[in-house]
């Protein structure tokens, strides 16, 4: 096991490969940057260039490039608002608040350093889940998925500001979600379901154009009125030390870091809970760590923990996603699906073989996730200063760029003019949630776990009868999510409490 | 002004000169072919687009870039329409979508504007064989076996208007397998993994994405649709069970379309010529040996069935009398 996983350095260290992996990241690094075009899609592209590589050279190039995307995804997101990827849009709450009050070196500092925690964490799950990962994933059946998008759907909760209205409020913002991942044909009976008459709306709603119209829109709007920079008229005389803060926050907190990547690793591990939920619950899971209701508040408005805690779950699960892929040949992630077309472009069955056979090729791959992480970290910070100078740049100057790439992106989802208007509609709505005060953050995770929810509920129940609620793992699951639920009350009774004791 | 004029003259016997010394220019030469995809990057039917796009224009006279164009939504009626009703019928456009599009047709599903027998029909690059397979630890080793079954089989399927779903429909429905059908698996994948942790029974699906866990003797197939392919030619084919003429003809209305298992289509319209240009070098290209390495490593394999016998197929679906598409509609329904 161990010669397995030196040899797989080794292997990943020759000059073709590395080479092919130098290529991917390259490739990787824009793609991210961009919104809307997705790692998903550029690996189907990429596909084909694989044909006369050898699987380590191939993998190399292809987990090299995808390792990469949620990394400098987040970038965009921190400094313009705007989500580069649809697994790096919950950067934005915290990442651009912070931008937009001149701490966009801070926020980036550590979004990368945040994520270079979480790949490392991804990659080393990877390596040491190797002998549990058959049993770990059949233990998780459609009842026990169910339950972990109900816990996923609690953290609402923490999502929302706090008191009454506050919880109404974010729990009507994540019915609204829940609402519009009905959309389009049910997989029940054949209904089309609130599609307008469109065809468009046959298979749902794509989820980039919602997210870039609810997150790009109002913040374009909004430095359209104010007339100044990103960063307004904020000193940025911290903007040159503000990258070696992010990392020193990074180790601040890095407890937060660290669990932070275990949820992406494990939201990543299990398949078909998809690649967008685990940034929102690691972001559920920041919040929690609010010691008193100013800190809490201040979630949204620029707290550091909110950066961290999605930067390093978006890039964790991916180490996560390849265990199902490897061990069973069943791809935890639209990109895994593709990847796994590579497997056999290969010559390689993805099954039992890749964790004794082929175990070398598959350490390989934990260290191309690794390798390239490092890579593109380092390379990030040598620009990050200038990166972040864009803040300080006029918002007229900066509003064209910005509004081309929201919609390039929005368009690339299905090349139909249908997703620009999605992208107007959501802006609308993302607009008055704002303005109204309103958390955008609950509706996103109702969008992203409706369909899933609904799904497994009807498969758990149409299997199983009313059994499935008398599933241990279930009955535990429903035990956390109601901690997740009552924690932020006892965190607001807890801040008065100690209120009260001051006074 | 002038010398714009003589500039002008120049520029067209420059392009005129060429035509009359060549006897036949070839109509493709240095002209780009988009293949319309109506799905978008990923699927099967994308990967065989792009496979044909980087094989075909050896076998084209005048060897044209060929490009892929994602056209996706409405499970490809999108991409289908615009074949149909947009794309000039210049002989530089194919297109591919669902090869159960027929039958949206024939439900006559809203926002179809196509006809199916009016495109200039290219073939199909494959047939699709749909298989029944069963988990390997059950002790139900034939259908025969199957249908004694007392427990319910419980066969996962990713919804209506697949063919996981449609073809177990059918032999619950037809054949009185004890079958009970739990839908809404999110992919395929999904519900093989739900096999392997022994929440479902059964799959229904195409047997090319089957095969590797029929290898790994985790199911084995058990019936089979009428597209056979080598190795499940034993099978018992569903049709052939049938109780009745009836039953026969919606079993059989169900899988006449996975016969054009990758449909190509010209826009209605294309000259002849053209039309014969292209059927010829999908003709050739299934036996390209470059194509042929490139496929088996991707474990596809492509057949050329022919644009009269695909035409064939679509005209014998969409005749179907009222009473019959209706008995039809019953069970199944257009989706994925």
């Amino acid at each position: 096991m161990i010669e397995a996983f030196v040899e797989g350095l080794v292997l990943v260290l020759q000059w073709k490969a590395f080479a092919f992996m130098l290529l991917g990241i390259g490739l990787g690094f824009w793609v991210g940057l961009l919104p809307g075009l997705g790692g998903a899609t550029t690996l189907a592209l990429m596909l084909p260039f694989i044909y006369t590589m050898q699987p380590v050279e191939a993998f190399a190039f292809l987990l090299g490039m995808h390792a990469v995307v949620a990394t400098t995804g987040d970038i965009t997101s921190v400094l313009f608002g705007v989500p580069g990827e649809a697994t790096s849009a919950a950067t934005i709450l915290d990442g651009y608040a912070m931008t937009k009050k001149g701490e966009a070196g801070r926020a980036l500092g550590a979004a990368l350093a945040s994520s270079l925690v979480g790949a490392l964490v991804g990659a080393f799950a990877l390596a040491l889940a190797i002998p549990v990962v058959r049993p770990l994933v059949l233990t998780f059946g459609s009842p026990e998925l169910f339950m972990l998008a109900i816990v996923g759907l609690a953290f609402i909760a923490s999502l929302s500001a706090q008191g009454g209205r506050g919880m109404l409020r974010g729990f009507l913002a994540g019915g609204l979600g829940l609402f519009v991942a009905t959309v389009g044909q049910d997989p029940q009976a054949g209904i089309a379901r609130f599609t307008l008459d469109t065809l468009y709306l046959w298979q749902g709603l794509d989820l980039v154009p919602v997210l870039v119209g609810i997150f790009a829109i109002p913040e374009i709007v909004d430095l359209a009125v104010r007339g100044s920079s990103i960063a307004g008229d904020r000193p940025q005389g911290r903007l040159g030390r503000g990258a070696l803060e992010g990392v020193k926050d990074t180790f601040r907190h890095f407890g937060l870091t660290i669990r932070c990547s275990l949820i992406g690793t494990f939201i990543g591990i299990m398949p078909g809970l998809g690649g967008s939920v685990a940034q929102w619950i690691a972001y559920g899971h920041a919040t929690q760590s609010a010691k008193n209701a100013q800190e809490l508040e201040g979630f949204g408005a620029g707290d550091v923990r909110g950066v961290l805690g999605p930067g390093a779950a978006n890039n964790s699960k991916e180490g996560g996603s390849l265990i199902p892929t490897v061990a069973f040949g069943v791809p935890g992630s639209t990109s895994m699906a593709i990847l796994l077309g590579g497997f056999f472009l290969m010559g390689l069955v993805p099954g039992p073989d890749m964790l004794t056979t082929h175990l070398v090729v598959t350490f390989s791959m934990v260290w191309t996730i690794v390798i390239a992480n490092v890579i593109t970290v380092g390379v990030c910070f040598l620009f990050l200063n200038r990166l972040a100078a864009l803040s300080a740049v006029r918002g007229q100057l900066l509003i064209p760029v910005i509004l081309v790439l929201v919609f390039i992106g929005s368009y690339t989802a299905n090349n139909h003019y249908g997703d620009l208007i999605v992208t107007l509609v959501f802006g609308a709505i993302g607009y008055l949630m704002v303005g109204a005060g309103w958390p955008r953050a609950p509706f996103v995770l109702g969008l992203v776990l409706g369909k899933i929810a609904e799904n497994y509920l009807y498969i758990s129940v149409a299997r199983y009868g009313a059994a499935w609620l008398a599933r241990p793992v279930v009955l535990v699951l429903i035990g956390v999510a109601l901690v997740v639920i009552v924690y932020p009350l006892v965190q607001a009774r807890r801040a008065r409490t100690r209120k009260g004791a001051h006074a | 002004m002038r010398s714009a004029l003589a500039f002008a003259a120049v520029c067209a016997l420059a392009v005129l000169a060429p035509r009359t010394v060549e006897a036949q220019p070839a109509p493709y030469e240095g002209k780009t072919v988009t293949i319309v995809v109506g799905y978008k990057p990923g699927g099967g039917y994308d990967a065989t687009a792009r496979l044909l796009a980087r094989h075909l224009p050896k076998h084209i006279p005048g060897s044209p870039t060929i490009i892929v164009q994602n056209m996706p939504g409405a499970n490809s009626i999108i991409g289908a329409n615009h074949v149909y009703a947009v794309a000039k019928p210049d002989g530089l456009t194919l297109g591919t979508f669902n090869r159960n599009l027929p039958i949206a047709q024939l439900l006559s599903v809203r926002g179809v504007k196509f006809d199916m027998t009016k495109f200039a029909w290219i073939g199909s690059a494959s047939s699709e064989a749909t298989i029944l397979a069963i988990r390997s630890d059950l002790p139900y080793k034939t259908f025969a076996d199957l249908l004694k079954a007392k427990e319910p089989v419980v066969v996962g399927t990713t919804g209506p208007g697949a063919n996981t779903h449609d073809f177990p429909l059918l032999i619950k429905e037809f054949l009185g397998a004890n079958l009970k059908i739990v839908s809404g698996y999110s992919s395929s994948s999904d519900i093989m993994l739900a096999i392997e942790r022994k929440e479902v029974d059964a799959r229904a699906g195409s047997y090319s994405s089957m095969a590797r866990f029929i290898d790994r003797k985790l199911v084995h197939p058990v019936i089979r649709a009428r597209a056979s392919e080598p190795g499940i030619e034993q099978l018992p084919v569903d049709e052939a069970l049938a109780p009745n003429p009836r039953a026969k003809t919606i079993m059989a209305l169900r899988s006449a379309p996975e016969i054009i298992g990758r449909p190509y289509v010209m826009p209605p319209g294309t000259p002849d010529q053209l039309v014969r240009t292209m059927r010829e070098a999908f003709a050739k290209v299934v036996n390209d040996k470059e194509l042929i390495a490139e496929a088996t490593k991707a474990k596809m394999s492509l057949e050329y069935i022919n644009g009269d016998e695909a035409l064939k197929v679509m005209k014998e679906v969409l005749a179907q009398p009222k009473d019959i598409v209706d008995e039809f509609a019953k069970y199944i329904k257009f989706g994925e």
